[in-house]
């Protein structure tokens, strides 16, 4: 009991510490890529710090929800994140929700940041609000579907059971046409959900076509450090998702030290190597049309959907 | 068994990277995007085409597997290229059906040829039992490509992801045709892109455009 409870916040500590390198390393590369020296590595910690020390600074026509937001979106993705298995194949709370929980959680966060975005009343934060909309919309289908693919395999929708399977088989190679196109819809899903590049551009505060900065650009201070910590921990999350279920060799399937020390090193390598190839993808893309958007999203829809054809037609079936 | 196993594996995850890359041709609308997926999608049918040399031991497929990477991952792109360059057209901007609509359409099509090879692969020993539906698959795309864009190099692109379908089929559900016939098909495909290359540029200087629905218009 007291061992599943320091694993757990052992996990939590992980995760908050790891996820602002995984921007800090997205911004190096793509720096590298782009012949410049690029900010430190640690310059997203030292971001956060320095924005927990700012005073906040609110505008008079705002409610409780701009106030609650920045809480209710930061808890909603940590416990998201403690569902998803990282160095361990078995979370011990496990119990507390499967993969529904984890993306109605994070859809939780989403619709408050929304409302937050309304509720300043500026322009911008109107755009970003319903362009959000739309993408969470479209998004939302073809993530469940991905991950259903994959519980198919597993038989459960628990991610701890479907992970945890993964790791005793093969991951991809266990069954690799309806897992590669889950594979694919869920890496598009991804790149959308956290607001990379082909669908928006989080390196800019300047552009008529943001999205998730236009939402957020009312805050300041510890609210607006809550609310980039919580990015960080949902753009984790999902590179976590992608490289425990289809890559989960490496991760710790029972509960021994040296067994989840490797998983927590291999765990590291698996999301910094799928870090880096998401800032290639950002140096080497432009950001789609906001109308081109729902097409990059449609086949993100339709190849999770014809993994889930492909399980029924070709392994119940037969 | 294990061996001949994790081979079978490799080769399905290589045609179906294949399928992917045909969903990706379909929701792009920039000309030299879609000649650059094509010449990825060779590439993938080349590996897959090794892959299966390497695991029945059938010497001729390695020909055939380097033939792809020059002929259709190389040089058909190069022409193609160069048509797109001269024709001064970079995106197909009217399409006869919308890109969100014809990828559901496509995905109809992938059930349709689940469906249909789904009672004759009982009936082989083949190496990989899902490689049959997905080059059926991939060959009802390239076919709905054709129909449903106007740009002649589109419909270029719509036929060689046919050609690359039928060959898929081909070396995954039978191990590859004769050697003389693979040699005659690639010279073939060469020579159709060639000419419909030259016909591209006739088409261009005869209507100020490469839409072939003006084709209609020839009638008296």
């Amino acid at each position: 009991m007291i061992e599943s409870a320091v694993i757990q916040l052992l996990q939590a500590v992980v995760v908050l510490v790891v996820s602002p390198f995984v921007i800090g390393l997205i911004r190096k590369v793509k720096a590298w890529l782009q012949c410049r020296q690029g900010p430190v590595l640690l310059q997203p910690y030292y971001d956060l710090a320095k924005l927990f020390q700012k005073e906040v600074v609110a505008s008079s026509s705002t409610s409780w929800i701009f106030t609650a937001t920045p809480y209710i979106l930061f808890s909603s993705t940590l416990t998201a994140s403690l569902l998803v298995p990282t160095f361990l194949s078995q979370v011990p709370l496990n119990f507390a929700g499967d993969i529904i929980t984890v993306v109605y959680l994070l859809a939780l966060g989403t619709f408050f940041l929304m409302l937050a975005g309304l509720d300043a009343g500026s322009a911008f934060g109107g755009m970003g609000s319903s362009r959000e909309a739309i993408v969470a919309a479209l998004t939302e289908p073809a993530m469940i579907l991905s991950i259903f693919a994959v519980g198919l395999t597993a038989g459960s929708t628990n991610l701890s059971t479907i992970v945890h399977k993964m790791a005793l088989s093969h991951g991809i190679m266990s069954d690799p046409p309806p897992h590669l196109l889950a594979l694919a819809a869920l890496f598009i899903v991804t790149l959308a959900e956290t607001g990379r590049v082909p669908v928006d551009n989080p390196a800019t505060h300047l552009e008529l076509t943001m999205i998730h900065e236009a939402m957020i650009l009312e805050y300041s201070g510890r609210y607006l450090a809550l609310i980039e910590w919580a990015a960080a921990l949902k753009l984790l999350l999902f590179l976590t998702l992608l490289s425990n279920i289809f890559f989960p060799w490496g991760i710790a399937t029972v509960m021994t030290p040296f067994g989840m020390a490797v998983g927590t090193g291999v765990w590291f390598l698996k999301v910094s190597g799928l870090a880096v190839l998401i800032s290639l993808i950002e140096s080497m893309f432009a950001k789609l049309r906001l109308f081109r958007i729902t097409e990059l999203l449609g086949v993100a829809f339709i190849l999770s959907l014809l993994s889930l054809v492909f399980y029924y037609i070709l392994r119940v079936q037969s | 068994m294990a061996h001949s196993d994790i081979g079978s594996q490799l080769v399905n995850i290589c045609s179906m990277l294949l399928l992917v890359t045909t969903f990706a041709i379909v929701s792009q609308r920039r000309l030299s995007a879609c000649v650059d997926l094509f010449a990825l999608q060779s590439v993938f049918l080349a590996v897959t085409a090794a892959l299966v040399a390497f695991l029945t031991g059938i010497h001729h497929i390695y020909v055939a597997a380097l033939l792809t990477i020059v002929i259709k991952a190389i040089i058909i792109p190069l022409i193609l290229k160069r048509v797109i360059e001269r024709l001064n057209v970079t995106r197909e901007l009217v399409l006869n059906i919308n890109i969100p609509a014809s990828l559901l359409i496509c995905g109809g099509l992938v059930i349709l040829a689940l469906s249909v090879t789904q009672p004759i692969k009982e009936l082989g020993f083949l190496l990989t039992k899902d490689s049959l539906a997905i080059s059926l698959a991939i060959i009802l795309i390239g076919f709905f490509t054709m129909i449903s864009r106007r740009k002649a190099v589109t419909q270029v692109v719509g036929f060689l992801v046919v050609e690359n379908g039928i060959f898929l089929g081909a070396t995954a559900a039978a191990y590859g045709m004769p050697l003389i016939v693979e040699l005659g098909v690639f010279f073939d495909v060469l020579v159709a892109a060639l000419i419909i290359g030259i016909f591209t540029h006739r088409l261009q200087d005869t209507f100020d455009s490469v839409d072939v629905s003006k084709l209609t218009g020839m009638k008296e």
